[in-house]
């Protein structure tokens, strides 16, 4: 039974102390969030923003019998940018994160994901951790602008520590062990173009029906050196697009041309269905979302 | 632990599961009913209130995440009765239609004209895309926030 101050349905009510579902501890520091979660192994979770544990009813998913909130634990909500590096606490809202990066153009693909994603309310709320969380989450903003920026993950638990390759951890994530919190994000500073394209129904508000996110960097000669694109949306994970970068390095970055080889490329997406749309529309909107990045990355 | 909140200035510990949406223990327990529980999903704007200053869609909020905070909600604004400077244009220009969406586009306009007394159309536009009207009266509300913006 955890020892931390649980907020407990059943106190005072004269019932046994059994932790109903929903009890919540409201961590201060680090070592204590990871210690309360350890003691609470399967039964217990971590709560950042809420913007999804809040919708488990809906999903008619039953919640954890305990949460470990982080969205008071300083080290968790800083941001710290370096000359060479920029690490990002597991529970900075998108509307911070956006407001932190706006003056650093090589982020503007970050910038621009964490801004305009849901509606000002949500991202007050929703967290860059909660965000790359969320296994269940196809549409998340931050994750193709995080892979495309090269970024680490740095998971923690109780006497542990250690760093791993985003696209590594979108791999761990839905096994990740009980104890195991997602606790920093680095990201390399590095002199690129980037670029953050999305196509939701509406202009805002909505989940983009398909998200493209980019990077490249270039050499003297005004060719592309290096290219990291990352498709979200789309499919149940959002990843990288290794054949198209491919096909960019070595010429100069040409939107008509990055969108007539992304229509060659589109093939390789299984689009997933969903109520709102089918999954062919997910996929045929890609390349002009690649065309957009693309002048945008220009633009910048 | 129980919680103890406040709300609108008034001291509670309501009896209630520490998850349980901010929107449920207004209504339920404070018989607070101007924040409307219409998406639950964050989606709508319906359910805003103002939690430490700052817009919180308090249907995604746990109550005991509340604990220490001020809650402001729609019914807590108006001062001795004396409407707010928007609320006041909201009346003049006629901008309520059914009314479900009107806490929580009072609470969204309050906090943008604290934060940006000289507010333009797109920074009100900008700020009301959580705030979903089903009777589509935008265009009165804009109205409505530029004409609480001049006279100010």
């Amino acid at each position: 039974m955890p020892a931390h101050p649980f907020f407990d349905p059943t106190e005072g009510t004269g019932a046994m102390n059994t932790h109903s579902p929903g009890s919540i501890y409201v961590a201060r520091s680090l070592p204590a969030a990871l210690d309360a979660l350890n003691e609470c192994g399967s039964a217990g979770a971590p709560f950042a923003g809420g913007t999804w544990i809040m919708r488990s009813p809906i999903r008619n998913e039953p919640h954890k019998h305990h949460y470990v909130a982080i969205g008071k634990i300083p080290e968790l909500t800083a941001i710290r940018i370096d000359a060479d590096v920029v690490e990002i606490g597991a529970a900075v809202t998108h509307a911070a994160l956006a407001s932190a990066l706006a003056d650093l153009p090589e982020f503007d693909v970050l910038a621009t994901a964490a801004g305009c994603s849901a509606n000002p309310a949500i991202r007050a709320m929703a967290t860059i951790g909660g965000n790359l969380s969320t296994s269940a989450f196809a549409a998340a903003d931050c994750v193709p602008a995080l892979l495309c920026l090269d970024a680490e993950a740095e998971v923690s638990s109780r006497g542990d520590q250690e760093r791993v390759g985003l696209e590594r951890f979108l791999k761990i994530r839905p096994t990740l062990e009980p104890g195991r919190l997602l606790t920093r994000i680095i990201l390399p500073r590095r002199d690129r173009k980037t670029a953050h394209a999305r196509l939701p129904l509406r202009k805002s508000g909505d989940y983009p029906a398909a998200i493209v996110s980019l990077a490249v960097s270039f050499d003297a000669a005004a060719r592309v050196r290096a290219a990291r694109i990352a498709v979200g949306s789309v499919e149940p994970v959002a990843r990288r697009w290794e054949r198209l970068e491919a096909a960019l390095v070595g010429r100069p970055l040409d939107p008509a041309r990055a969108a007539e080889v992304a229509a060659e490329l589109a093939d390789e997406f299984t689009g997933r269905d969903s109520v709102d749309m089918p999954a062919w529309y997910r996929v045929s909107v890609v390349p002009s979302l690649v065309r957009r990045a693309v002048v945008a990355a220009l633009d910048a | 632990m129980v919680l103890s909140l406040t709300v609108n200035s008034d001291h509670l510990s309501p009896a209630t599961n520490p998850i349980t949406p901010l929107v449920d223990v207004l209504r339920e327990d404070f018989h607070l009913t101007g924040a409307k529980p219409v998406c639950r999903e964050g989606f709508c704007g319906a359910c805003m209130v103002l939690v430490d200053g700052v817009p919180i869609l308090s249907c995604l909020m746990p109550a005991a995440l509340a604990v220490d905070c001020e809650i402001r909600t729609v019914e807590g604004l108006a001062v001795d009765g004396t409407l707010t400077p928007i609320q006041a244009a909201l009346e003049a220009c006629d901008a309520v239609q059914c009314g479900m969406c009107f806490p929580g586009m009072v609470v969204t306009l309050t906090h943008l004209l604290t934060i940006k007394p000289g507010a333009t159309r797109d920074d009100i536009r900008a700020a009301l895309t959580g705030n979903i009207c089903r009777c589509t009266g935008y265009e009165r509300i804009v109205e409505a926030a530029l004409l609480a913006v001049a006279v100010r």
